[in-house]
């Protein structure tokens, strides 16, 4: 299979390469520019994390500078729609210098991995968080077998 | 091909002693006759974690953000970072009267231009 020393060494090079690639995983999460790079998702805003608090899931998103007014959730079983449209405007007499931050409407929807309880969901927003508060249903809880 | 080149890593780097990525927060700049208008989008930063320093013609602004990050995680698309930016100010700002505030997650700076480089109306007398 290998007749020479040198394709085992070749074949190490070749997972030093792949090294190399999951060495860069950490820094290209959460870089706000340069969109476009092989390990990263495009166009998905806001960003979300989700966490599975065994009878409920908490989903942050990011979402600077809106208000409860400019933020809609819809939830239907385990499907999760956030949507919301943010503006920003140049304040009252001053002109613009640099200008990052547009104005967009957006849509996203999520699948949860089960249903919650759509009745008890509550939402905070926080410091430009959004958090949602989702209780599974009832089904979907986990539940403590006895043995007999 | 001799992979060798593209694989050899630097052994001599320093280590880093810190892990928390730094990313560029996104900023918008508006003027005034009166002052600077800063606007810099930091979401999940608590005022307590955002030191603002005006040195010398160098705004330098960082913000550290901690999640409280609870239960198993289904997915993650953003995590603790450290906004760092900087810029060059005027050396015509008032840095005493420099104000800050932060809101959903935005920081706003107001940097006033102090009295000898605000635009000034000059009065024509009668003769």
């Amino acid at each position: 299979m290998f007749a020479r020393m040198s394709d085992i060494d070749r074949m190490f090079n070749a997972m030093g390469l792949l090294r190399g690639r999951f060495d860069n995983i950490f820094s290209e999460f959460d870089r706000t520019v340069g969109y476009g790079d092989d390990w990263s998702v495009v166009g998905n805003y806001p960003r979300t994390n989700l966490y599975d608090k065994g009878d409920l899931f908490e989903l942050v998103a990011e979402v600077p500078g809106l208000s409860n007014e400019d933020l809609d959730v819809k939830i239907q079983g385990n499907y999760l729609e956030i949507s919301g449209k943010r503006e920003v405007e140049i304040p009252n007499g001053y002109r613009a210098h640099r200008n990052e931050r547009g104005s967009a409407s957006f849509t996203r929807s999520l699948t949860l991995p089960s249903e919650v309880d759509s009745s008890r969901v509550s939402a905070t927003l926080k410091d430009g968080l959004l958090v949602l508060t989702l209780p599974k249903s009832e089904a979907a809880k986990p539940r403590q077998i006895s043995i007999s | 091909m001799d992979g060798k080149d593209l694989t050899q890593k630097d052994q001599t780097a320093v280590e880093s002693t810190r892990n928390l990525r730094q990313v560029t927060p996104m900023v918008d700049i508006y003027e005034n006759d009166d002052e600077i208008l800063l606007h810099a989008e930091m979401p999940g930063v608590k005022r307590d974690d955002i030191t603002v320093n005006i040195d010398n013609g160098n705004l330098t602004l960082t913000g550290l953000r901690t999640l409280t990050m609870e239960g198993a995680a289904e997915w993650e698309e953003f995590g603790n970072v450290e906004y760092q930016r900087a810029f060059s100010v005027p050396q015509t700002i008032d840095v005493n009267k420099v104000k800050a505030e932060l809101r959903d997650g935005i920081l706003a700076l107001h940097l006033p231009k102090s009295e000898a480089a605000k635009p000034r109306q000059i009065e024509i007398k009668a003769g």
